[in-house]
């Protein structure tokens, strides 16, 4: 455990890096809040994984961000 | 900050290998033995809640909390709510048509509402906090204050000591609201008055649906990441029963515009985060940041740790930005986060204070309201 907060430190500027990773995946962020949205709409039931095919495309998109962020610079 | 980060691994220790136990809570003790006396945020104590009060709110976590907040470089920028709701409050000081000699700021912060008063209106004011950095890094005032290191569930006071108690936004996170409110009764005068403002039912909803129907759809199910606020009904029984008089409760709300691109959410949260002196992290991710640090306690590769931090996160920050825009969006890309603030005045009760009517002493029927400005002339004639 460390003591002065390294952990923490590096924790929180990672963290903090994600919304500029999110900008890169802005449209299938988008997709997913759609597919969320369209099943409150009347008649519609949001249950586990409805949206898993639009999650898994942004998961991917955003951690092929993360990786190039890491590998350009840290 | 050290506090905040030795804090978490901590309790991951706690929760893994020790009984969890908790200190009640007592003013103005050192802060040296963090690590144990803390019990995993969101549990609540052992053994030590009174048998009609749950703590949903830890109380130690919570003054480290404010005391973090207290101690931010920018907190200028972020205290404009605090502000905004003391001046209010403020106001309806100036509304009563009286002078209070003695008056007291339960959960003060900073001094949000001592700033806007005056020494004719209230002669001497007693700033209480559970945050000592919140009361040393007080706002200049007039009016001579005392800083009280204090608990607003257990207030030091003798009983019928205030003329005036006013509460800005700090009763929302006491655990036992009813013995907090007596406690409140018990200290003022007879004929003394409460005035206070805690955040509403519908606070941070943008939030708090967000994150449900993220986590609906991720997980099947759903657990409150928002602390649960009182209903306005609940407010006006609430006041009733722990003996207050001739009872005023309204509300407000506030829309704060999230200007910044909806890509920064973090920025954003950290906003909130500020606004809210630090909660939002804790409360907001009670169980999952558990998740998170144990996986840093192992090595990881950098890919590893942003699934995992993906998978605490994916949640706030896709709603928040995305999910919100939709539905709570605004056109040019902000997003809105509403606080709805009740405000309440109580009075204890004083013989002076107007009583309800005996049934069937009426002279007058509401029939006749149609002629009001006729009645009311023909009274001040008989006078």
């Amino acid at each position: 455990m460390s003591g002065n907060g390294a952990v923490w430190g590096r924790v929180r500027s990672r963290l903090r890096a994600f919304p500029d990773r999110l900008a890169a995946c802005g449209a299938e962020a988008a997709a997913y809040g759609r597919c969320v949205q369209a099943s409150m709409a009347p008649g519609g039931r949001l249950r586990k994984d409805l949206c898993a095919q639009e999650f898994e495309a942004l998961r991917s998109c955003f951690v092929a961000a993360a990786k190039k962020t890491l590998t350009g610079g840290r | 900050m050290r506090l905040q980060a030795a804090s978490p691994l901590e309790m991951q220790r706690l929760t893994r290998f020790l009984p969890c136990w908790r200190r009640p809570p007592a003013a103005g003790v050192p802060a040296k033995n963090v690590g144990f006396r803390k019990v995993a945020s969101g549990v609540s104590s052992l053994g030590s809640a009174s048998p009609r009060s749950l703590n949903i709110f830890d109380r130690d976590l919570k003054r480290k909390q404010k005391n973090w907040a207290a101690r931010q470089p920018e907190r200028i920028k972020f205290d404009y709510l605090k502000e905004e709701v003391g001046s209010r409050i403020a106001d309806r000081v100036y509304d009563i048509a009286r002078d209070f000699p003695l008056a007291l700021d339960v959960g003060c912060g900073r001094g949000y509402i001592a700033q806007h008063l005056n020494k004719e209106t209230v002669g001497k004011f007693f700033q209480t906090d559970i945050a000592e950095n919140a009361l040393k890094n007080a706002l200049e005032m007039e009016i001579p204050t005392v800083s009280v290191l204090a608990d607003e569930e257990f207030l030091p006071f003798r009983e019928n000591t205030f003329d005036l108690v006013v509460s800005s936004l700090s009763l929302h996170w006491v655990n036992d609201l009813p013995r907090a409110l007596e406690q409140i009764r018990y200290v003022l005068k007879p004929d003394g008055v409460l005035i206070g403002a805690v955040f509403g039912g519908d606070t941070l909803y943008e939030l708090r649906c967000s994150l449900q129907l993220a986590e609906t759809e991720r997980e099947g199910g759903f657990s409150p990441h928002v602390s649960p606020f009182t209903a306005v009904n609940d407010l006006g029984h609430l006041l009733g029963r722990a003996g207050f008089n001739t009872l005023t409760v309204g509300w407000v709300r506030v829309t704060v515009l999230g200007i910044e691109k909806p890509s920064c959410t973090e920025t954003r949260c950290w906003r909130l985060q500020q606004c809210t002196e630090g909660t939002i992290r804790f409360l907001v991710l009670p169980f999952k940041t558990q998740i998170l640090w144990l996986r840093i306690l192992f090595p990881s590769s950098p890919y590893y740790f942003l699934t995992v931090s993906f998978s605490v996160w994916r949640i706030f920050h896709k709603r928040h930005s995305q999910n919100p825009m939709k539905m709570y969006g605004n056109e040019d890309g902000s997003v809105p986060a509403t606080y709805q603030i009740y405000y309440m005045i109580g009075w204890k009760y004083h013989d002076s204070q107007a009583r309800p009517a005996k049934r069937g002493s009426a002279t007058v029927s509401f029939g006749e309201l149609g002629k009001i400005n006729d009645l009311m002339s023909r009274g001040k004639k008989s006078q």
